[in-house]
Protein backbone atom coordinates (compact mmCIF):
# COMPACT_ATOMS: atom_id res chain seq x y z
CA UNK A 1 0.00 0.00 0.00
CA UNK A 2 1.36 3.76 -0.71
CA UNK A 3 1.38 6.65 1.41
CA UNK A 4 3.06 9.71 1.27
CA UNK A 5 6.92 9.12 0.43
CA UNK A 6 6.79 5.89 1.53
CA UNK A 7 5.10 2.15 1.01
CA UNK A 8 4.19 -0.99 3.39
CA UNK A 9 4.32 -4.49 2.36
CA UNK A 10 2.49 -6.70 4.17
CA UNK A 11 1.97 -10.78 4.33
CA UNK A 12 0.86 -13.44 6.96
CA UNK A 13 3.67 -16.26 8.57
CA UNK A 14 1.34 -19.34 7.80
CA UNK A 15 2.74 -22.04 5.44
CA UNK A 16 0.44 -24.97 4.84
CA UNK A 17 -0.13 -27.74 1.97
CA UNK A 18 -4.02 -27.19 1.78
CA UNK A 19 -5.57 -27.59 4.94
CA UNK A 20 -1.79 -28.78 6.83
CA UNK A 21 -0.41 -25.98 8.60
CA UNK A 22 3.67 -26.56 7.82
CA UNK A 23 5.14 -23.31 9.68
CA UNK A 24 3.57 -20.50 11.55
CA UNK A 25 6.97 -18.38 10.92
CA UNK A 26 7.36 -18.14 7.28
CA UNK A 27 8.81 -15.23 5.31
CA UNK A 28 6.60 -14.55 2.40
CA UNK A 29 8.70 -11.32 1.67
CA UNK A 30 12.14 -10.36 0.90
CA UNK A 31 14.44 -8.18 0.52
CA UNK A 32 15.96 -6.97 -3.11
CA UNK A 33 17.99 -3.91 -1.98
CA UNK A 34 17.20 -1.30 0.85
CA UNK A 35 14.31 0.71 -1.15
CA UNK A 36 12.77 -2.91 -2.89
CA UNK A 37 10.86 -5.60 -1.40
CA UNK A 38 9.13 -8.02 -3.02
CA UNK A 39 6.16 -10.45 -1.69
CA UNK A 40 5.88 -14.39 -3.34
CA UNK A 41 2.74 -16.20 -1.98
CA UNK A 42 1.95 -19.51 -3.82
CA UNK A 43 3.77 -22.36 -4.10
CA UNK A 44 6.96 -21.81 -1.85
CA UNK A 45 8.83 -24.02 -4.03
CA UNK A 46 8.58 -21.52 -7.06
CA UNK A 47 8.48 -18.58 -4.74
CA UNK A 48 12.42 -19.44 -3.24
CA UNK A 49 13.28 -20.37 -6.91
CA UNK A 50 11.90 -17.15 -8.15
CA UNK A 51 13.76 -15.18 -5.53
CA UNK A 52 17.33 -17.23 -5.96
CA UNK A 53 17.13 -15.99 -9.52
CA UNK A 54 15.59 -12.33 -9.22
CA UNK A 55 18.73 -12.33 -6.63
CA UNK A 56 21.12 -13.58 -9.16
CA UNK A 57 19.97 -11.33 -11.60
CA UNK A 58 20.28 -8.32 -9.55
CA UNK A 59 23.52 -8.83 -8.82
CA UNK A 60 24.30 -9.34 -12.39
CA UNK A 61 23.24 -5.62 -12.97
CA UNK A 62 24.59 -4.39 -9.72
CA UNK A 63 27.95 -5.06 -11.04
CA UNK A 64 27.10 -4.01 -14.93
CA UNK A 65 25.41 -0.90 -14.33
CA UNK A 66 27.05 -0.17 -10.44
CA UNK A 67 23.77 1.01 -9.04
CA UNK A 68 20.40 -0.29 -7.58
CA UNK A 69 17.61 -1.38 -10.01
CA UNK A 70 14.93 0.89 -9.92
CA UNK A 71 11.72 -0.67 -8.84
CA UNK A 72 10.18 -0.24 -12.12
CA UNK A 73 13.09 -2.53 -13.73
CA UNK A 74 12.60 -4.90 -11.42
CA UNK A 75 9.35 -5.28 -12.21
CA UNK A 76 9.82 -5.89 -15.70
CA UNK A 77 12.67 -8.08 -14.66
CA UNK A 78 9.92 -10.43 -12.79
CA UNK A 79 7.64 -10.22 -15.45
CA UNK A 80 9.79 -11.24 -17.97
CA UNK A 81 11.18 -14.30 -16.14
CA UNK A 82 7.87 -15.20 -15.55
CA UNK A 83 6.76 -15.29 -18.50
CA UNK A 84 9.44 -17.37 -20.25
CA UNK A 85 7.78 -19.98 -18.33
CA UNK A 86 4.09 -18.74 -19.94
CA UNK A 87 3.60 -22.71 -20.68
CA UNK A 88 4.55 -24.23 -17.58
CA UNK A 89 4.54 -20.99 -15.42
CA UNK A 90 5.61 -20.68 -11.28
CA UNK A 91 2.69 -20.91 -9.60
CA UNK A 92 3.37 -17.96 -7.65
CA UNK A 93 2.01 -14.81 -7.65
CA UNK A 94 4.37 -11.51 -6.93
CA UNK A 95 3.86 -8.32 -4.98
CA UNK A 96 6.66 -5.72 -6.12
CA UNK A 97 6.73 -2.28 -3.97
CA UNK A 98 9.87 0.19 -4.28
CA UNK A 99 10.57 3.70 -3.53
CA UNK A 100 12.69 5.57 -6.35
CA UNK A 101 15.75 7.76 -6.26
CA UNK A 102 13.28 10.82 -5.53
CA UNK A 103 11.27 9.25 -2.77
CA UNK A 104 7.97 7.97 -4.90
CA UNK A 105 6.36 4.98 -4.16
CA UNK A 106 6.13 2.06 -6.61
CA UNK A 107 3.60 -0.66 -6.01
CA UNK A 108 2.66 -3.53 -8.46
CA UNK A 109 1.57 -7.74 -8.86
CA UNK A 110 1.38 -9.55 -11.29
CA UNK A 111 -0.56 -12.66 -12.09
CA UNK A 112 1.35 -16.33 -12.26
CA UNK A 113 2.82 -15.41 -15.87
CA UNK A 114 3.63 -12.10 -15.37
CA UNK A 115 0.76 -10.17 -16.22
CA UNK A 116 1.33 -6.69 -14.66
CA UNK A 117 -1.31 -4.82 -12.85
CA UNK A 118 -0.22 -0.98 -11.51
CA UNK A 119 -2.01 0.32 -9.24
CA UNK A 120 -1.71 3.97 -7.90
CA UNK A 121 -3.30 3.14 -3.84
CA UNK A 122 -2.89 -0.36 -3.22
CA UNK A 123 -2.71 -4.04 -5.26
CA UNK A 124 -3.39 -7.66 -3.41
CA UNK A 125 -2.11 -11.37 -3.42
CA UNK A 126 -2.91 -14.77 -2.50
CA UNK A 127 -5.38 -16.88 -0.95
CA UNK A 128 -7.11 -13.88 1.43
CA UNK A 129 -6.99 -11.41 -2.04
CA UNK A 130 -11.13 -10.63 -1.89
CA UNK A 131 -11.37 -10.15 1.62
CA UNK A 132 -8.12 -8.26 1.22
CA UNK A 133 -9.88 -6.25 -1.23
CA UNK A 134 -12.60 -5.44 0.42
CA UNK A 135 -10.85 -3.69 3.88
CA UNK A 136 -7.88 -2.26 1.95
CA UNK A 137 -11.20 -0.59 -0.31
CA UNK A 138 -12.58 0.37 2.66
CA UNK A 139 -9.43 1.86 4.85
CA UNK A 140 -7.06 3.08 2.28
CA UNK A 141 -6.80 7.06 2.25
CA UNK A 142 -4.85 8.73 -0.05
CA UNK A 143 -1.15 10.43 1.11
CA UNK A 144 -1.01 8.95 4.37
CA UNK A 145 2.35 9.23 6.70
CA UNK A 146 4.20 5.96 7.53
CA UNK A 147 2.53 5.90 11.18
CA UNK A 148 -0.60 6.12 10.05
CA UNK A 149 0.14 4.15 6.70
CA UNK A 150 1.30 0.97 9.83
CA UNK A 151 -1.31 0.61 11.04
CA UNK A 152 -4.12 1.00 8.46
CA UNK A 153 -2.05 -2.27 6.47
CA UNK A 154 -1.58 -3.96 9.61
CA UNK A 155 -5.35 -3.54 10.61
CA UNK A 156 -6.49 -4.62 7.25
CA UNK A 157 -4.07 -8.29 6.94
CA UNK A 158 -5.35 -8.72 10.50
CA UNK A 159 -9.42 -8.96 9.65
CA UNK A 160 -8.76 -10.47 6.76
CA UNK A 161 -6.60 -13.11 7.25
CA UNK A 162 -9.15 -14.06 10.16
CA UNK A 163 -12.19 -14.44 7.41
CA UNK A 164 -9.14 -17.04 5.27
CA UNK A 165 -8.66 -20.68 6.37
CA UNK A 166 -5.34 -20.41 4.80
CA UNK A 167 -3.74 -17.73 5.68
CA UNK A 168 -3.14 -16.38 9.35
CA UNK A 169 -0.86 -16.90 12.33
CA UNK A 170 0.15 -13.28 12.70
CA UNK A 171 2.16 -10.83 9.89
CA UNK A 172 5.16 -9.38 8.74
CA UNK A 173 4.70 -5.53 8.16
CA UNK A 174 7.60 -3.75 6.17
CA UNK A 175 7.23 0.05 5.76
CA UNK A 176 9.78 2.05 3.81
CA UNK B 1 -26.90 -43.47 -29.42
CA UNK B 2 -29.13 -41.15 -27.41
CA UNK B 3 -28.60 -37.60 -28.98
CA UNK B 4 -26.14 -35.16 -26.25
CA UNK B 5 -28.52 -32.25 -25.01
CA UNK B 6 -26.66 -29.11 -23.91
CA UNK B 7 -26.27 -29.41 -20.07
CA UNK B 8 -29.17 -27.42 -18.45
CA UNK B 9 -29.21 -26.26 -14.96
CA UNK B 10 -32.14 -25.34 -12.83
CA UNK B 11 -30.18 -22.39 -10.89
CA UNK B 12 -28.74 -19.29 -12.23
CA UNK B 13 -26.80 -16.74 -10.01
CA UNK B 14 -28.42 -13.13 -9.65
CA UNK B 15 -25.67 -11.47 -7.58
CA UNK B 16 -26.65 -9.17 -4.67
CA UNK B 17 -25.10 -8.63 -0.98
CA UNK B 18 -27.04 -8.43 2.01
CA UNK B 19 -25.97 -6.82 5.49
CA UNK B 20 -27.75 -6.50 8.59
CA UNK B 21 -26.56 -5.33 11.97
CA UNK B 22 -27.98 -5.73 15.56
CA UNK B 23 -27.89 -2.87 18.04
CA UNK B 24 -29.16 -2.29 21.58
CA UNK B 25 -32.48 -1.41 20.62
CA UNK B 26 -32.54 -1.64 16.95
CA UNK B 27 -31.76 -3.82 13.41
CA UNK B 28 -30.40 -2.24 10.26
CA UNK B 29 -30.80 -4.58 7.30
CA UNK B 30 -29.84 -3.23 4.04
CA UNK B 31 -29.24 -4.82 0.51
CA UNK B 32 -28.00 -3.21 -2.74
CA UNK B 33 -30.65 -3.42 -5.55
CA UNK B 34 -29.08 -4.59 -8.95
CA UNK B 35 -30.22 -7.66 -10.30
CA UNK B 36 -27.81 -9.36 -12.85
CA UNK B 37 -27.23 -12.93 -14.66
CA UNK B 38 -23.51 -13.14 -15.99
CA UNK B 39 -22.43 -10.04 -17.39
CA UNK B 40 -25.22 -8.28 -17.78
CA UNK B 41 -27.72 -5.95 -15.52
CA UNK B 42 -31.52 -7.27 -15.25
CA UNK B 43 -32.70 -4.60 -12.83
CA UNK B 44 -31.27 -1.78 -11.42
CA UNK B 45 -34.18 -1.21 -9.38
CA UNK B 46 -34.72 -4.88 -7.66
CA UNK B 47 -35.43 -5.10 -3.92
CA UNK B 48 -34.08 -8.09 -2.06
CA UNK B 49 -35.37 -7.17 1.27
CA UNK B 50 -39.01 -8.34 2.31
CA UNK B 51 -40.89 -7.56 5.74
CA UNK B 52 -42.12 -10.79 7.18
CA UNK B 53 -43.25 -9.66 10.23
CA UNK B 54 -43.47 -6.26 12.43
CA UNK B 55 -40.57 -6.48 13.85
CA UNK B 56 -38.58 -9.44 11.35
CA UNK B 57 -37.36 -8.45 7.66
CA UNK B 58 -35.29 -10.45 5.16
CA UNK B 59 -32.53 -9.70 2.75
CA UNK B 60 -31.42 -12.34 0.44
CA UNK B 61 -29.39 -12.63 -3.00
CA UNK B 62 -28.90 -15.81 -4.65
CA UNK B 63 -31.12 -16.98 -7.20
CA UNK B 64 -33.88 -14.38 -7.36
CA UNK B 65 -36.44 -17.14 -8.54
CA UNK B 66 -35.80 -19.33 -5.39
CA UNK B 67 -36.04 -16.22 -3.37
CA UNK B 68 -39.28 -15.20 -4.72
CA UNK B 69 -40.87 -19.16 -4.01
CA UNK B 70 -39.24 -18.72 -0.62
CA UNK B 71 -40.77 -14.94 0.26
CA UNK B 72 -44.44 -16.66 -1.02
CA UNK B 73 -44.08 -19.82 1.23
CA UNK B 74 -42.73 -17.52 4.32
CA UNK B 75 -45.70 -15.55 3.47
CA UNK B 76 -47.98 -18.19 3.68
CA UNK B 77 -47.04 -19.75 6.77
CA UNK B 78 -47.00 -16.49 8.73
CA UNK B 79 -50.09 -15.34 7.63
CA UNK B 80 -51.65 -19.67 8.78
CA UNK B 81 -49.69 -18.35 12.15
CA UNK B 82 -51.43 -14.78 12.66
CA UNK B 83 -54.75 -17.07 12.10
CA UNK B 84 -54.14 -19.40 14.84
CA UNK B 85 -52.12 -17.19 17.35
CA UNK B 86 -53.62 -14.00 16.54
CA UNK B 87 -50.66 -12.34 16.97
CA UNK B 88 -46.96 -11.36 14.67
CA UNK B 89 -44.89 -13.77 14.42
CA UNK B 90 -41.28 -12.81 16.40
CA UNK B 91 -37.96 -12.44 14.67
CA UNK B 92 -36.55 -15.92 16.80
CA UNK B 93 -39.30 -17.74 15.66
CA UNK B 94 -39.10 -16.70 12.19
CA UNK B 95 -35.58 -17.78 12.17
CA UNK B 96 -36.86 -20.88 13.45
CA UNK B 97 -39.35 -20.96 10.14
CA UNK B 98 -36.75 -19.96 7.52
CA UNK B 99 -34.18 -22.49 8.95
CA UNK B 100 -36.94 -24.99 8.92
CA UNK B 101 -38.28 -24.40 5.26
CA UNK B 102 -34.72 -24.24 4.02
CA UNK B 103 -34.26 -27.66 5.64
CA UNK B 104 -37.10 -28.71 4.29
CA UNK B 105 -35.80 -29.05 0.58
CA UNK B 106 -31.99 -30.06 1.75
CA UNK B 107 -31.31 -32.20 -1.54
CA UNK B 108 -32.67 -30.02 -4.42
CA UNK B 109 -31.96 -26.50 -2.51
CA UNK B 110 -33.76 -22.99 -2.63
CA UNK B 111 -30.12 -21.31 -3.91
CA UNK B 112 -30.64 -18.23 -1.71
CA UNK B 113 -28.60 -16.98 0.87
CA UNK B 114 -30.08 -14.64 3.27
CA UNK B 115 -29.94 -12.80 6.41
CA UNK B 116 -32.50 -12.13 8.69
CA UNK B 117 -32.72 -9.22 10.87
CA UNK B 118 -35.16 -7.76 13.45
CA UNK B 119 -36.04 -7.14 17.28
CA UNK B 120 -36.64 -10.23 19.78
CA UNK B 121 -38.97 -10.49 22.59
CA UNK B 122 -36.90 -7.78 24.67
CA UNK B 123 -36.63 -5.76 21.47
CA UNK B 124 -32.87 -6.01 21.26
CA UNK B 125 -31.84 -6.42 17.72
CA UNK B 126 -31.07 -10.03 16.25
CA UNK B 127 -29.58 -10.83 12.80
CA UNK B 128 -29.52 -14.74 11.94
CA UNK B 129 -27.08 -15.59 9.15
CA UNK B 130 -28.01 -18.50 6.72
CA UNK B 131 -26.58 -21.12 4.13
CA UNK B 132 -28.50 -22.27 1.61
CA UNK B 133 -29.82 -25.17 3.36
CA UNK B 134 -30.61 -24.55 6.80
CA UNK B 135 -27.58 -23.69 8.95
CA UNK B 136 -27.80 -20.56 11.12
CA UNK B 137 -26.49 -19.11 13.95
CA UNK B 138 -27.72 -15.79 15.66
CA UNK B 139 -24.85 -13.29 15.58
CA UNK B 140 -24.02 -9.33 16.09
CA UNK B 141 -23.63 -8.64 12.67
CA UNK B 142 -23.35 -10.76 9.39
CA UNK B 143 -23.32 -10.12 5.64
CA UNK B 144 -24.10 -12.74 2.55
CA UNK B 145 -24.14 -12.78 -1.25
CA UNK B 146 -21.67 -11.82 -4.25
CA UNK B 147 -19.42 -8.99 -1.78
CA UNK B 148 -19.87 -10.73 1.59
CA UNK B 149 -15.99 -11.64 0.91
CA UNK B 150 -15.52 -8.29 0.83
CA UNK B 151 -17.71 -6.46 3.42
CA UNK B 152 -17.25 -9.24 6.40
CA UNK B 153 -13.41 -8.80 7.86
CA UNK B 154 -14.55 -4.69 7.24
CA UNK B 155 -17.45 -5.36 9.79
CA UNK B 156 -15.14 -7.90 11.63
CA UNK B 157 -12.76 -4.58 12.29
CA UNK B 158 -15.15 -2.10 12.95
CA UNK B 159 -17.60 -4.25 15.21
CA UNK B 160 -14.89 -6.87 17.20
CA UNK B 161 -18.11 -9.56 18.47
CA UNK B 162 -17.26 -11.26 21.22
CA UNK B 163 -16.02 -14.97 20.19
CA UNK B 164 -19.04 -17.51 20.17
CA UNK B 165 -17.25 -19.50 22.26
CA UNK B 166 -16.66 -17.12 25.33
CA UNK B 167 -17.84 -18.52 28.43
CA UNK B 168 -20.38 -17.72 29.81
CA UNK B 169 -22.12 -15.94 26.46
CA UNK B 170 -22.00 -12.58 25.36
CA UNK B 171 -24.12 -9.93 23.90
CA UNK B 172 -23.78 -9.95 20.23
CA UNK B 173 -25.18 -6.54 19.74
CA UNK B 174 -22.76 -3.54 18.55
CA UNK B 175 -21.92 -1.04 20.50
CA UNK B 176 -22.71 1.32 18.12
CA UNK B 177 -25.67 4.04 17.80
CA UNK B 178 -28.23 3.48 14.88
CA UNK B 179 -27.06 6.91 12.87
CA UNK B 180 -23.36 5.13 13.25
CA UNK B 181 -24.41 1.79 12.10
CA UNK B 182 -26.08 2.76 9.24
CA UNK B 183 -23.10 5.35 8.47
CA UNK B 184 -20.90 1.87 8.16
CA UNK B 185 -23.37 0.05 6.26
CA UNK B 186 -23.18 2.69 3.47
CA UNK B 187 -19.26 2.85 4.04
CA UNK B 188 -19.25 -1.21 3.03
CA UNK B 189 -21.52 -1.20 0.19
CA UNK B 190 -19.64 1.87 -1.41
CA UNK B 191 -16.51 0.21 -1.19
CA UNK B 192 -18.03 -3.47 -2.18
CA UNK B 193 -19.48 -1.96 -5.21
CA UNK B 194 -15.99 -0.60 -6.03
CA UNK B 195 -14.60 -4.28 -6.73
CA UNK B 196 -18.19 -6.61 -7.36
CA UNK B 197 -19.75 -6.57 -10.32
CA UNK B 198 -22.58 -7.79 -8.96
CA UNK B 199 -22.88 -5.56 -6.07
CA UNK B 200 -24.31 -1.71 -7.57
CA UNK B 201 -26.84 0.38 -8.58
CA UNK B 202 -28.54 1.38 -5.57
CA UNK B 203 -28.47 0.50 -1.51
CA UNK B 204 -31.74 -0.14 0.06
CA UNK B 205 -31.64 0.03 4.33
CA UNK B 206 -34.15 -1.15 6.42
CA UNK B 207 -33.81 -0.03 9.89
CA UNK B 208 -36.13 -1.17 12.65
CA UNK B 209 -36.68 -0.10 16.49
CA UNK B 210 -39.30 0.55 18.58
CA UNK B 211 -40.85 3.45 16.68
CA UNK B 212 -41.60 0.99 13.63
CA UNK B 213 -39.90 0.17 10.92
CA UNK B 214 -38.37 2.92 8.03
CA UNK B 215 -36.36 2.27 4.40
CA UNK B 216 -33.80 4.62 3.14
CA UNK B 217 -31.98 4.67 -0.14
CA UNK B 218 -28.39 5.69 -1.07
CA UNK B 219 -27.10 6.06 -4.77
CA UNK B 220 -24.06 3.53 -5.66
CA UNK B 221 -22.12 2.71 -8.69
CA UNK B 222 -23.67 2.01 -11.94
CA UNK B 223 -21.04 0.66 -13.75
Amino acid sequence: MVGKNCFAIASDRRLGVQLQTIATDFQRISKIHDRLFIGLSGLATDSQTLYQRLVFRHKLYQLREERDMKPETFASLVSALLYEKRFGPYFCQPVIAGLSDEDKPFICTMDSIGAKELAKDFVVAGTAGESLYGACEAMFKPDMEPDELFETVSQALLSSVDRDCLSGWGGHVYIV
Amino acid sequence: MTKQHPAWSPYDNNGGTCVAIAGADYCVTAADTRMSTGYSILSRDYSKIIKLADKCVMASSGFQADVKALQKLLAARHLIYQHQHNKQMSCPAMGQLLSNTLYYKRFFPYYSFNVLGGLDNEGKGCVYTYDAVGSYERVGYSSQGSGSTLIMPFLDNQLKSPSPLLLPAQDAVTPLSEAEAVDLVKTCFASATERDIYTGDKLEIVVLNKDGIHREYMELRKD
